[in-house]
């Protein structure tokens, strides 16, 4: 058990763990941080994405020691970072990714996120192809990664002050004649006795 | 979770303390650059360190310059995402930054290092499991058992060198430089591998790779990198091809060099190659039907195994067409030699 | 009585919608954003300890002995249990019971649960899993599942009937199929073969269990159907179920993969038992690629009758269908298989023969499109055939057989909405296809398919007379109502919709809307997310539960105003006479002269399909209260070469009945179709020829990432059911199927070769190119338009 001193959104923090364990486990199972996911054990799918000294990496194979002496970030700081430049809410990255329906089960977003703005920080105004190339070592199952997408584009013109771009599905939605409308079509199913 | 076994962790400020540390422990103990490729291997448990010495806290390890003479000192620990966004490896070796660029995912190309990439495993779809996996196999002769699942009764280790740098490296006449408590030492790359998939690097006990010397180019070199893969991201290739085309002021090649992996344990450079290519003016059917030729002979001298994941037959038929594409975007890229 | 009830596809107080239909953010959507939100692997509890599963390196094999005790007797680890300790058989069809916890005597494919360990910590447990000792008499491995139907010896589940390892097989006809394919102007027959794929869903299943003092067995876990996961654990531990609960945490994804309930589950609950401690297992990856339940392999042959216009006049399949080493959802597969295929096109006779067998493979199961993206692949590439062969277009031969709205079908199931022709009208608009298909150049082509799928069924996988869907609704003096439902919320946004309804019909701010949802101790009820039923059935028993509080509020303000009930109006947080706007109240006090009046509010509300299939054995299976349909559009580049598929647009129009929220519609859609282009490009659920699987980790099974993902446009088609929540359907199954078939039949449109194998991997894709003579550099030095060459082929 070696004792590591970590520096995790803004905070020195003292504790301890074998040297064989990683970042990831260190901050989900020593430090209560559970924001960082883990979904496939060994650097193939992102969702433990961490920033490190402003960089994502992957925490799964990042050993905890390591990390000392170098500056962490995870999902579980951007909203009090946002906070401590006396903003309310949570970071606009977050906040594109929820208003935009970037989240669906959620559980690969912590490291999306957390891509997407090592990636903002970077180019405040990146392409499409920018942005799909930054998000490349995160993978999302439920998306199709379209909203996703969307999303770090509304949070580029929130950012900008500009109006953001309609999303793909946001054209007017076809819509047939109202059924109750003609009055005449009923449901054939029969009632249960 | 996928737990890593227990070792100890050492993590020195210098070069010379992590070699005292390494002739310290001798086999027991492991280098660890970006951990990339090494703590998945040890999550499978294809290794069994009980001292990781880890080169990251080694200022003196990373860093890309430019060399007195005109070439590139790229630091071992320098990340790969360094390497690709460098303007200096850019201009003079771009080979070697597509070659980079392309390897794995955004943040492996964060973690990982060049160093690293030099030095990574050869890959089989029979040894990159988990331990339960290997032992519901049976092993294979890399690790853990004797009977080889690539080739039928093979006594040798055919697991697919899969570096990308190497090729491209290979393709540039870099040098690498090893230090070890008994001294350092030069070697050319293309004297590194050998054709042992167990340990294909010529590597001894106690050395770090510090350096990568990559010498000038002249004028007129090109290069690129092409890699074939399932996804644009994150894999690792079924096929790559590093080429070299040196033209004279006039775009007529004066030399080339084509250099393949993930085939098999080594990169394997393209006889005749440059022969066939040299005297032809890029943009012309010469050069074209001379790059038709060299990719004829690349299929000639390549048989990929079934030692990765993906179709051995159709990787085959893969090398003509990569090396083609890839001796056009060389070809067709601007000239950026400064 | 109520929970049969249509509530009508307008509210009582109009045709306006407050909160509905617009692109509300999701109820949990900061809290996964902050990284806040607590999914089961977040769980810690005090004293907790680790389990691990030791797993059978044999694909079929007797077990002969197990020993334990030097696992039991390293420091640090506080149990061992095997298939003894849990001998009970469960499963979740009630009728093919065929798994243990852990195997009993048999173990039936590599990575089948044999022991779990309890220990102080994932490595103790790992080390301790290794030092256990099992003895194995290996048997013959079916693989193959023709091989395996017709085995003799060495039977998977020896106390089934057989024929072989025959798992379920159904054959059911519908009107003279024979003398209809004998007399149609045009008959096409074809093989296509589905190959096997997983959910993979990102978050790992996880399971925690702790026991109180008093005896109250409590389960969290990462189930999309805490219902069944409740029951069976009182069966398997032989529990009342009243001293069980059963917690859904939040959950990353599940795709089906989480519909079964799992060894892990038993596990933990039988080693918090025999340790009182709480106990937490998680899965490796690899193990949830072992736990499996993905869509099953399916060889398939179809033939297709049509007369000289194109009309279907009779359709006839075989289907094989390997089911992998137990039952699972296999039956309902097997039906499914046949049973869904019946739109959105007319069918007048139709025979389908489906046969599932067992084989030494990690289990098949249910996953998004459960049964139908198979048959559908098939069917819909053997329509263009058919198409190409009358020279019509393939948009059109699509209308002609087009089954109509309120219809019904030929194999008894009852069609209501049906918006189907504007989904293709839809994509034929969006795409230009009449002005772009088949002009696009050599190697790129446009194809295009449709579906239907079930919104739910009425066949509730345990027979009973009681609702599908309940709900309850607690409202509070301060203007916050709480909504309790069973409904699990997998990422689909299933709290976020009875929140949205209950905001629009008690006319609250979102913020005034908490749910409590998927917990057995405190919410009624829902079996589940599972084939497309949550938003149809939990809508509607919403709908149920808000009217009556909604009628007492209106009663009781109508009363204190002395004003007519239709001049009032909950909307936005307040109460308001619409006739007097000086009236306006704010909804806390609207609740609490209501509560004055009616004493404590709350209400429960439920659904309940209508009697709905045909009347034969199995005529219920697929049963729907409602389909929801979808058509796609398909572009792709075929690099001739390579053989490498880049699909490059893809157009979707889906028939939702009325998006409730149409951002969470439309990220459905897109997700459906990225999920069916990943199988069909790049992903395999395939074992070695040792029986191994064949990679099971996130690095060989390929998910495709955002560079691999096309630009997909989502179209909302709202057809408004009769029957739905304000006409609601479903949205999350349905979009999936059309992208197989109609990236083959782009395929076919750029390069003139059908792909009628799947997966479309570049090196099959270039030897089928091969095979049909297509050379690239042949075409190109021939300096030919593509068109022209296709034209002779």
């Amino acid at each position: 058990m070696a004792a590591l001193n970590l520096t995790i959104n803004g905070d020195r923090l003292e504790t301890a763990a074998p040297d064989h364990w990683t970042l990831l486990e260190v901050l989900r199972y020593r430090l209560g941080l559970t924001g960082s996911k883990q979904g496939c054990d060994k650097g193939d799918c992102g969702a433990c994405t961490v920033l490190l000294d402003g960089q994502p990496v992957l925490a799964c194979l990042t050993l905890a020691g390591l990390a000392q002496g170098r500056a962490v970030t995870t999902i579980e700081g951007l909203m009090p970072a946002h906070a401590r430049e006396g903003k309310s809410g949570a970071d606009p990255v977050q906040d594109a990714f929820d208003r935009c329906g970037a989240l669906q089960c959620g559980f690969c977003q912590p490291g999306m996120i957390l891509s997407a703005r090592a990636l903002l920080n970077a180019n405040a105004h990146p392409t499409r192809a920018q942005i799909r190339a930054a998000l490349a070592g995160n993978l999302c199952r439920c998306t199709g990664y379209t909203q996703i997408v969307e999303a770090v584009e509304y949070a580029v013109a929130v950012a900008a002050g500009v109006e953001p771009a309609p999303r793909a599905w946001e054209t007017p939605r076809a819509r047939l004649t109202d059924i109750e409308e003609q009055g005449t079509r009923r449901p054939s199913g029969q009632a249960r006795p | 979770m996928l737990r890593l076994p227990a070792f100890a962790l050492e993590r020195p400020r210098t070069l010379r303390a992590a070699l005292e540390l390494l002739a310290e422990n001798g086999q027991s103990a492991m280098v660890v650059a970006g951990g990339t490729d090494l703590l998945p291997n040890l999550k499978h448990e294809l290794f069994d360190p009980k001292l990781l010495v880890s080169l990251a806290e080694i200022d003196e390890l990373r860093g890309l310059c430019a060399s007195a003479e005109g070439g590139l000192e790229i630091g071992a620990m320098t990340p790969l995402a360094d390497v690709a966004t460098s303007e200096l490896a850019r201009t003079r070796a771009p080979a070697l930054a597509q070659a980079c660029g392309l390897v794995a995912g955004p943040q492996l190309r964060t973690m990982g290092t060049l160093g690293g990439n030099v030095l990574l495993d050869t890959r089989c779809q029979w040894y990159n499991q988990t331990y339960f996996w290997r032992s519901a196999l049976g092993f294979c002769l890399k690790k853990d058992g004797s009977a080889c699942h690539v080739v039928a009764g093979g006594k040798k280790c055919v697991a697919a060198a899969s570096n990308d740098s190497a090729p491209a490296l290979m393709s540039l006449g870099a040098v690498l430089h090893f230090e070890s408590a008994s001294g350092a030492r030069e070697v050319a790359i293309d004297e590194f591998f050998t054709g042992d998939g167990i340990q294909n690097k010529k590597i001894a006990p106690g050395e770090i790779l510090t350096c990568v010397r990559i010498p000038p180019m002249p004028a007129g070199h090109r290069g690129a990198y092409g890699k074939l893969r399932d996804r644009g991201s994150i894999d690792f290739p079924l096929l790559g091809v590093a080429v070299r085309l040196d033209c004279s002021s006039k775009d007529v090649v004066e030399n080339a060099d084509l250099v393949l992996t993930a085939l098999a344990a080594q990169p394997k450079r393209v006889k005749r190659a440059s022969e066939t290519l040299a005297g032809t003016k890029l943009g012309t059917p010469a050069f074209d039907e001379a790059a038709e030729k060299v990719a004829e002979l690349a299929y000639q001298q390549c048989r990929p195994l079934a030692n990765i994941p993906g179709d051995a037959n159709w990787r085959h038929e893969m090398v003509p067409v990569w090396v083609r594409r890839t001796l056009a975007a060389a070809a067709t890229e601007p000239n950026v030699t400064t | 009585m109520a929970a049969r009830d249509n509530h009508g596809t307008s509210p009582p107080w109009g045709r306006s919608f407050g909160v509905l239909g617009q692109p509300h953010r999701k109820l949990d959507g900061l809290a996964k954003a902050t990284g806040s939100a607590v999914y089961a692997d977040d769980l810690a509890l005090p004293g907790m300890l680790h389990a691990k599963t030791l797993r059978s390196p044999h694909a079929h094999a007797r077990i002969e002995s197990i020993d334990a005790s030097k696992a039991l007797a390293l420091e640090g680890v506080h149990a061992v249990i095997t298939g003894r300790d849990l001998p009970e058989r469960y499963g979740v069809i009630p009728w093919t019971q065929d798994e243990t916890a852990l195997a009993v005597d048999r173990v039936r494919f590599i990575g089948d649960p044999v022991a779990a360990v309890a220990a102080i910590d994932e490595d103790t447990a790992n080390r301790a899993l290794k030092l256990i000792e099992v003895r194995y008499q290996k048997l013959t491995a079916w693989f193959d599942p023709a091989s395996s139907l017709a085995a003799q010896t060495d039977r998977i589940h020896p106390d089934t009937k057989g024929p072989g390892n025959l798992s379920k097989h159904v054959h059911l006809c519908f009107g003279d199929v024979d003398g209809e394919l004998a007399g149609a102007a045009h008959t096409i027959e074809g093989e296509y073969e589905f190959h096997g794929t997983t959910h993979a869903p990102i978050e790992p299943h996880c399971a925690v269990a702790a026991v109180d003092a008093a005896g109250l067995l409590t389960v969290w876990s990462s189930t999309q159907i805490t219902h069944y996961v409740h029951r069976a654990l009182a069966k398997v531990l032989h529990l009342e179920a009243h001293k069980i609960r059963v917690v859904q945490p939040c959950l990353g994804g599940a795709f089906g993969g989480k519909s079964d309930p799992f060894s892990l589950e038993f596990c933990v609950a039988k080693l918090a038992m025999l340790t009182a401690r709480p106990v937490k297992m998680l899965y490796t990856r690899e193990e949830v690629f072992y736990a499996h339940r993905g869509r099953h392999p399916m060889q398939m042959r179809y033939r297709t009758g049509v007369d000289k216009d194109g009309k279907l006049r009779a359709v006839d399949a075989k289907i094989l269908i390997d089911g992998g080493s137990y039952s699972s959802f296999g039956l309902v597969t097997t039906y499914y298989a046949g049973q869904l295929l019946t739109g959105p096109y007319h069918f007048p006779t139709y025979r389908f023969d489906s046969t599932r067998v067992f084989t030494n493979k990690p289990p098949c199961g249910p996953k998004r499109g459960h049964g139908s993206v198979q048959p559908r692949f098939a069917f819909e590439i053997q329509l263009d055939e058919l198409a190409g062969r009358l020279e019509l277009d393939p948009i059109e031969i699509r209308r002609r057989n087009f089954q109509g709205d309120f219809t019904r079908t030929v194999n008894g199931q009852r069609v209501t909405s049906n918006g189907f022709l504007k989904c293709l009208d839809e994509v034929e608009r969006l795409s230009r296809w009449k002005e772009r298909r088949g002009k696009l150049g050599f190697g790129r082509g446009l194809g295009v398919a449709g579906s239907m799928y079930i919104s739910g069924t009425n066949y509730p996988v345990y027979p009973n007379d009681m609702p599908q869907a309940g709900i309850q609704i607690k409202l509070d003096r301060s203007g916050l109502a709480t909504v309790f439902t069973g409904g699990n919320d997998i990422g689909q946004g299933s709290n976020s919709m009875c929140a949205y309804i209950v905001a629009e019909e008690l006319g609250l701010d979102l913020s005034a809307v908490r749910v409590v949802a998927a917990d057995t101790d405190l919410c009624p009820v829902d079996l589940g997310a599972y084939s497309s039923r949550v938003t149809f059935m939990v809508g509607n028993a919403t709908i149920d539960a808000c009217r009556k509080l909604r009628g007492q509020i209106v009663q009781a303000l109508a009363e204190k105003w002395q004003v007519a009930k239709e001049r009032i109006r909950l909307i936005a947080g307040q109460a308001l006479d619409l006739e007097d706007a000086a009236r306006a109240i704010s909804i806390a006090e609207a609740f609490q002269i209501a509560e004055a009046r009616f004493d404590t509010l709350g209400s429960t509300g439920s659904y309940n399909t209508p009697t709905l299939g045909g009347d034969y054995r199995g005529g219920t299976i697929g049963a729907a209260p409602a389909y929801s349909f979808t058509a796609h559009i398909v572009e792709v580049d075929v690099d001739v070469e390579t053989g490498q598929l880049t699909c490059e647009n893809v157009w979707i129009a889906h028939d939702c009945g009325r998006a409730l929220n149409p951002m969470i519609v439309a990220g459905q859609m897109e997700g459906s179709v990225y999920m069916g282009l990943a199988e069909a490009l790049l992903e395999e659920h395939t074992l070695n020829r040792f029986g191994l699987h064949a990679g099971p980790n996130l690095l060989d099974y390929k998910l495709p990432t955002s560079v691999d993902t096309p630009e997909l446009y989502a179209r909302i088609v709202e057809s408004i059911d009769p029957e739905g929540p304000y006409g609601a359907k479903e949205a999350g199954e349905g979009p999936l199927h059309p992208a197989l078939p109609a990236l083959s039949n782009a395929v076919f449109d750029a390069v003139g070769v059908r792909l009628r194998r799947l997966p479309f991997t570049p090196a099959r894709v270039l030897s089928e190119l091969r095979a049909a003579g297509v050379d690239a550099k042949r075409h190109a030095q021939a300096g030919l338009p593509a068109r022209a060459e296709k034209g002779a082929r």
